[in-house]
């Protein structure tokens, strides 16, 4: 059940970035991290590598690798986050598109730490399978 | 009761098998993601601006657009406060905290014939390029363009 939940947001985030590239290339340019010329080849790299690691949680193929990616992405995207408040940058974290928009930076970072706490709590279930399938 | 995903059988016993594993798997998702990607951003190639987020066509620079006279519509994307501090004289707010709310004043000012130059803060601000990607887009206005070193860059040239 978690893994469909979790994976199905992954689903629907990348959905929402894949349909509008550009608008995800500015989300990234708006952490002032990386330059332009990589922030637009990552737009359209990044919605893809999350629906597809959204995918392996539900299916459960390759399954460890879909969790070791999004935990690591959703953990470079908290650093980020942080990082950019502390820079005084106001920005959206478009991990969601446009309606990313709509969430203030707590709740933003709310929603984060909640998506990898559920992701570390699928690599403990997936450390002890015996105990979930008796 | 639930599936065994495929790889968690063993993982508390061998460790360096598992992170390999684990390493495996996530590099060909990594590499599986690469093939639409690539696909997506051969359909995207000529809309697309590589190198910069405004491609050349779509900025202008202050001396350009104040060439322009009377045909400008000149949109401060900034938030309010800024704009209330100083703005290009003749600006209009249009910002996206409240854009359903200054849109349609904005809208009522504009004619076809008018060009439309937006600006935030500075050369790297992103809020002009967005205002002036949703005014295209969702006003299906033409003849929209970013201000060249935004905010900063006119009041240097104003000097």
């Amino acid at each position: 059940m978690v893994e469909l939940i979790v994976g199905g947001l992954f689903i629907y985030a990348g959905a929402t970035k894949v349909l509008d590239p550009l608008q995800f290339a500015i989300d990234i340019d708006n952490y002032k991290s990386i330059p332009w010329s990589i922030a637009v080849r990552l737009a359209f790299y990044l919605p893809w590598l999350e629906m597809l690691c959204g995918l392996a949680l539900i299916t459960r193929r390759l399954y460890l690798g879909g969790l070791s990616i999004l935990s690591l992405l959703i953990s470079i995207f908290i650093v980020l986050s942080i990082v950019a408040k502390a820079r005084g940058l106001d920005i959206s974290c478009g991990c969601f598109g446009h309606a990313s928009k709509y969430l203030s930076f707590a709740g933003h970072l709310a929603l984060n730490f909640a998506i990898l706490a559920a992701l570390l709590t699928l690599f403990w279930r997936a450390r002890s399978p015996q105990k979930e399938s008796s | 009761m639930a599936r065994r995903p495929d790889a968690g059988a063993g993982y508390a016993g061998r460790p360096a098998a598992v992170t390999s594993h684990f390493l495996r798997q996530a590099l060909l998702l990594a590499a599986l993601a690469f093939v639409p990607a690539i696909g997506q951003a051969i359909y995207f190639r000529e809309r697309v601006s590589w190198q910069s987020p405004i491609p050349p066509s779509e900025m202008v620079t202050v001396r350009q657009a104040r060439a322009w006279g009377a045909d400008v519509i000149w949109v401060d994307a900034r938030p309010e406060e800024d704009f209330t501090h100083d703005h290009v004289p003749g600006a209009i707010l249009l910002n996206e905290d409240r854009w359903n709310e200054l849109l349609p004043p904005f809208l009522a000012t504009w004619s076809p014939e008018k060009k439309v130059v937006v600006y935030c803060s500075t050369q790297s601000c992103n809020l002009a390029l967005e205002v002036a990607r949703r005014l295209r887009n969702e006003a299906q206005l033409k003849d929209v363009y970013v201000l060249q070193g935004g905010w900063e860059e006119w009041l240097k040239q104003k000097k």
